[in-house]
């Protein structure tokens, strides 16, 4: 039984991090009915990004750990997220007027590019990060030790959803999102400004996977060029899982791979718990076509 | 069209001898780009080291000796161009590649072109299986490594051993391998699965190998994910020690896993070029570090030197550049040659006879120590 609850926290750590790329994915999708496949390298982007802040600026020794990692993944996510700004104002809005498919192989080529060019900066040896910029405490929950670490990791994650959720429901701008997401024709003769909604979703998708890029780094310390690729598809899928569109799905899906990954590898086979995981994936996209919290049915891509 | 093929043979013999009359080629295919290209640079210059003493030497059967390299990018397809752009410059022997794959792609083409190929990191089993009477390699194979891995897990005296690999065609074959030794042995094996490669959490692996209660944990993947697994079996405060395969000797190993997660760890590879211990050995390092400023940092390059070295020592003795001639002598008649890495046979499918690898540890400063 400890073993389950053991791998029950492993599962929820990795789900956290799939869960906060895959609302990335969700928003962008939710709103231009595309699939950003760059998005998996801004992530990676934000754990390079990360790497040269912390190493050049140390801000954890002047401010302390905690503080330090704060300011550290603000700097990061705005980053990131003005990369996501440019990334869509030169890959996706020449394209806006295109067919669909356009613009899904101009993500394919943005992916490409992006990755080749932390290659380029960067080198294609993995990077580490310094380790223990975050104190290594490991908390006793009833019996259970659990590293602080992996605590923060999904906390973080509930609190980026829930402060993104609360954004799109109460706010301004979120309900122009979500008009924009509905039709963005209505949207435009009700008077919102769709490019501007765009660039906000451009801006706050980024800048999520740029933080959970961070937390990538800061957690298992070793980053590379290719990372974007493994992560970036399974939020992908987790993204389908929960809903593609839906930001409650997102979580919900992302949360749900990591544990059904951990659950597959203890009590199944390691080798076979990403099968698994899509096994999952198919079974339930045959009973609930539209994912678990999915509204609309997905369109073809 | 018979008339047309024996011109042009005629023609490829004059045009040969020839050129031959010259110097004495040798050719390097080496990773010199791509992933492994600090690899194939070294590699090179090694060549290029051993090249010059010998041309001041007065050369080989009274002719200089010329290295002509080729790219290989660590990559199958360059490698089958590489050989065919070499196999046209009349070359006696290649030495090379790296990887065990690229080695592969190359290896019929210089077979068809009666070439001697001395490979010199590629340890693949399948390679030196076809009866390819040209080819040789100064590495030891993957079965060899495996049975070094057995033994030593019985000599830290474990009795019961988790073995995990990465589903890549090296590191199964030699999970495999060492797994039905251990057996042999009397020594259980509780555990024995794959990870996946380019992941990061293996948390869930790692909980899982702690509940099988192993004395010792036996991977055989690469660098990348060894680190990792120290880091966060450390992390979770399991004290298991570990040993690798000789993908796992990497300075980035330390790196990845922080030297206080890596002390401990224990790698099977052949010894590092600081720790090479005959005269051979040690004035060629010296030389090695008056040229270029410091010692060679990859044991695949010295490995590469050695395969030069028995190339030339062949057609010395034997006084001709037939590669039958030459091939022949490398099979039978070449017996305990003072080679950089110790002492150099080959049997009859071109593999180096005797035992190759040793057993380092990682210590507390991150440096790998030669254990005895």
């Amino acid at each position: 039984m400890e073993q389950f609850f053991q791998q029950l926290t492993n599962g929820l750590a990795v789900g956290g991090i799939y869960a906060l790329i895959a609302l990335g994915y969700t928003m962008v999708y939710g709103v231009l009915k595309l699939i950003n496949f760059a998005h998996g390298d801004l992530f990676t982007f934000g754990a390079y990004l990360g790497l040269t802040l912390l190493t050049s600026m140390a801000l954890h020794e002047h401010l302390g750990p905690f503080l330090g990692v704060l300011v550290l993944a603000v700097m990061t996510m705005g980053l990131v997220g003005v990369m996501g700004i440019i990334l869509d104002r030169v890959a996706y809005r020449p394209l806006r007027e295109s067919p669909r498919l356009s613009a899904v192989v101009s993500a394919l080529g943005a992916s490409i590019f992006l990755q080749n060019t932390v290659m380029l900066i960067y080198g294609a040896r993995f990077q580490v990060y310094p380790r223990n910029i975050l104190p290594n405490i490991v908390i006793n929950l009833f019996g259970l030790p659990i590293p602080l670490m992996r605590i923060l990791i999904l906390l973080t994650s509930v609190v980026m959803m829930a402060a993104l959720y609360f954004f799109i429901q109460k706010t301004k701008i979120g309900t122009a999102i979500r008009a924009a997401a509905i039709d963005q024709g209505a949207a435009r003769l009700m008077g919102i400004n769709v490019d501007q909604v765009i660039m906000i979703v451009f801006l706050v998708g980024p800048a999520l996977g740029g933080a959970a890029g961070l937390m990538v780094g800061l957690y298992y310390g070793q980053i590379n060029f290719t990372m974007g690729w493994v992560y970036g598809l399974k939020a992908f899928t987790a993204a389908i899982l929960g809903g593609i569109g839906n930001i409650p799905g997102a979580m919900v899906g992302g949360i749900l791979l990591g544990v059904i990954e951990a659950l597959g590898a203890a009590y199944i086979s390691i080798a076979w718990k990403d099968g698994i995981a899509f096994l999952v994936l198919i079974l339930i996209l045959i009973v609930r076509p539209t994912g678990l919290l999915g509204e609309r049915v997905a369109e073809k891509i | 069209m018979k008339k047309v093929l024996f011109l042009s043979l005629i023609l490829c013999f004059i045009g040969g001898t020839a050129l031959a009359a010259g110097t004495v080629k040798i050719g390097l295919m080496g990773p010199m780009t791509g992933a492994w290209a600090s690899e194939g640079q070294e590699m090179k210059q090694v060549l290029d080291l051993l090249a010059d003493e010998l041309n001041k030497e007065g050369g080989l059967l009274g002719k200089k000796v010329e290295i002509l390299s080729e790219d290989d990018s660590g990559d199958p397809r360059q490698a089958a161009l590489a050989a065919q752009r070499l196999s046209t410059r009349d070359i006696v022997a290649v030495i090379g590649t790296y990887g065990s794959s690229i080695t592969e792609a190359s290896q019929n083409i210089y077979d068809e072109s009666e070439i001697i190929q001395v490979a010199n990191g590629s340890t693949a089993i399948r390679l030196s299986e076809k009866g390819l009477k040209y080819f040789f390699r100064t590495c030891p194979r993957d079965d060899e490594q495996g049975k070094v891995a057995a033994q030593t897990v019985e000599k830290l005296g474990f009795k019961n051993v988790a073995i995990l690999h990465d589903n890549t065609s090296y590191a199964k074959g030699l999970a495999d391998e060492a797994k039905g030794l251990l057996k042999k042995k009397g020594i259980n094996i509780v555990f024995y699965e794959a990870l996946t490669p380019g992941e990061r959490d293996f948390n869930a692996i790692l909980t899982k190998l702690k509940a099988a209660k192993p004395d010792g944990v036996l991977f055989t993947g690469y660098y990348p994910e060894a680190g990792l697994l120290l880091r966060q079996a450390k992390d979770m405060g399991w004290n298991v020690p570990f040993i690798g395969g000789d993908a796992t000797n990497h300075p980035d190993l330390v790196k990845i896993a922080g030297k206080d997660s890596a002390a401990g760890f224990y790698f099977l590879t052949a010894p590092l070029p600081k720790d090479l211990d005959t005269a051979e050995a040690k004035s060629f390092v010296a030389a090695y570090k008056k040229k270029y400023g410091s010692a060679p940092s990859s044991i695949y390059a010295v490995l590469a030197g050695d395969g030069f070295r028995v190339v030339v020592e062949a057609i010395k003795t034997t006084g001709s550049t037939d590669p039958n001639k030459v091939a022949d002598y490398l099979h039978t008649k070449l017996k305990d040659f003072p080679g950089l890495t110790g002492k150099i046979s080959f049997n009859e499918k071109g593999d180096r006879v005797g035992e190759v690898y040793r057993v380092y540890k990682v210590d507390a400063q991150g440096q790998f120590i030669l254990q005895p």
